[in-house]
């Protein structure tokens, strides 16, 4: 059987990590959870992940911020960025479209978070 | 100066008229000049034949005039059109202030003090302006639109301010709501997986995260609308005689509980005999307990005191102090805001809806105290509540 996908998310919210995971691991993806900003690039580059979702509201450095430091590393590895938030959907298009990121999915539409994401995995293959 | 004027609103000089004296062209020059002499306010006459203005007489020109020409004699006689100025500058009544000056100080300099003839449209007399007066009515009305304009700028930058502080609030409770409810969402979504697979133990966990998401949920709303109410003064307020020394010490057992592990010390300073104190015990509660709740949230190690004092005769302090992270002093203003929370809601370290400092400074004045704090960043803060010892309900009426 074909190796899982590799899916990090980084937020500061233990349940929402806790609520995302379950929802997005099966058995084609396995889910790697993130608490804090500090570590996130070596995380990224030792796990390589095949997707990151970044929340934005987080303390001391925002999701849009931290994406700026990991893009470098994710490009390298083809690994898209998507910002992952309760934010104001217009907003998040914004951040996205400024800091050049993959995407966005808006928290709490499940339907979009499992078919974005499997989208780009799909895109990734 | 032209500039200015040009953008305000300047009075028409019909409004500044000082008199409407006139003479017929044919009145002789020395009748015209007894009616000076006899009347030492008047500074100038209009020569007006029928209805229109045809030249002006001033008191210095005429005066000057007749005296250096021995003019008695010369002119004592003649009809007043011969000497009188036919030049003279004429407007009509709704011409600006500003144009008239403008015009006025373009005449020759022997003439610039000359009154100016006012008409109707239609080109009839209507009377005389003095020079001196229009440069008075301008220099004021200039003082008073600059006045104006700081005003409204002043004004308006408040206003942009509030909208601010709206929209931030908007965006602040927009996602302080929409947090606790994607998570109900994502927990409900995975009930209904645990369900499927029939793990009760799963379905267990997942509830107790449920409930939880769905009780933040719930402090959240009552806060806004406890905001509202008291923005609204919809919220009743009921005065009863309680103990303020056992009220603080049960807000501090539950402070040692929200402190958890951190290694702080929570401390009760009060005078031995228990301080007795009429007032709304529901609100002096979540008053204290929402600034021990701050204390507790804030402070990282050391100690949280709180403290009742008398002061005078009449008023009780109550003291919340922590060695918590402190407040930037130019951050202290922001505190009582709504959603002032000092962080930036992107990057904020401390949960929180950031309302719990403006309701509680609403409620402390609902109950007749209030609330002042001293802060040093880095070195902890104090919260100090001063409420009456005594408070009549029959005020409450009123309210």
């Amino acid at each position: 059987m074909q190796s899982k996908k590799k899916v990090l998310i980084v937020d500061d919210d233990e349940l929402h990590l806790y609520t995302t995971k379950e929802l997005l691991q099966n058995d084609f993806i396995e889910v790697i959870t993130h608490k804090n900003w500090l570590g996130v690039t070596n995380v990224v580059r030792n796990l390589q992940p095949d997707l990151v979702l970044l929340d934005i509201n987080m303390p001391a450095l925002s999701g849009d911020k931290l994406a700026t430091i990991i893009k470098p590393y994710c490009e390298a590895m083809k690994t898209p960025i998507v910002f992952h938030s309760s934010n104001d959907e217009d907003s998040l298009r914004d951040l996205a479209k400024t800091h050049g990121v993959r995407g966005y999915i808006c928290k709490g539409n499940i339907g979009d978070l499992r078919s974005k994401v499997n989208q780009y995995l799909k895109l990734q293959a | 100066m032209k500039a200015i004027n040009a953008q305000e609103n300047v009075l028409p000089v019909g409004e500044l008229i000082v008199s409407n004296e006139q003479a017929t062209p044919q009145t002789a020059v020395n009748k015209l000049a007894e009616r000076f002499f006899s009347t030492t306010d008047l500074d100038a006459i209009a020569v007006v034949e029928g209805k229109e203005p045809i030249g002006l007489v001033t008191r210095t020109k005429l005066l000057f005039t007749l005296f250096r020409r021995f003019g008695f004699e010369l002119y004592g006689k003649y009809p007043i059109i011969a000497i009188a100025d036919t030049t003279a500058l004429i407007v009509p009544e709704n011409e600006r202030l500003d144009v008239v000056i403008d015009k006025a100080l373009e005449r020759q300099p022997q003439d610039i003090y000359d009154e100016i003839i006012v008409t109707t449209p239609s080109g009839a007399y209507k009377g005389l302006l003095s020079v001196k007066q229009l440069v008075i009515q301008q220099s004021n009305s200039l003082a008073t639109n600059i006045l104006q304009k700081e005003m409204a700028s002043a004004r308006a930058k408040e206003l942009e301010k509030i909208n601010q502080v709206k929209s931030q609030f908007l965006a602040n409770v927009t996602h302080e709501l929409r947090s606790p409810v994607n998570a109900i969402i994502g927990l409900a979504e995975l009930l209904r997986m645990s369900a499927e697979k029939g793990s009760i133990e799963q379905i267990k966990e997942r509830l107790s995260f449920m409930i939880s998401s769905a009780t933040n949920l719930r402090a959240i709303i009552t806060n806004i609308l406890d905001l509202s109410k008291l923005e609204a003064g919809k919220m009743e307020v009921s005065f009863q005689e309680i103990n303020a020394t056992a009220l603080i010490s049960e807000i501090a057992e539950t402070t040692r509980i929200l402190v958890g592990k951190k290694p702080v010390m929570v401390k009760v300073e009060a005078p031995p005999l228990a301080i007795m104190i009429s007032t709304d015990p529901i609100k002096l509660r979540q008053i204290i307990m929402n600034l021990a709740g701050n204390a507790a949230k804030f402070t990282e190690q050391g100690e949280i005191t709180l403290s009742l004092s008398i002061i005078g005769s009449s008023r009780l302090e109550i003291a919340v102090a922590d060695t918590g992270i402190g407040i930037k002093e130019q951050d202290i203003d922001k505190l009582f805001i709504a959603f002032g929370q000092v962080e930036d809601a992107k990057t904020k370290q401390h949960e929180g809806t950031g309302l719990g400092l403006t309701i509680s400074k609403n409620l402390a004045e609902l109950i007749n105290g209030s609330i002042s704090i001293r802060s040093a960043y880095g070195q902890g803060t104090t919260f100090v509540v001063s409420l009456p010892l005594q408070n009549n309900n029959a005020r409450q009426g009123e309210l």
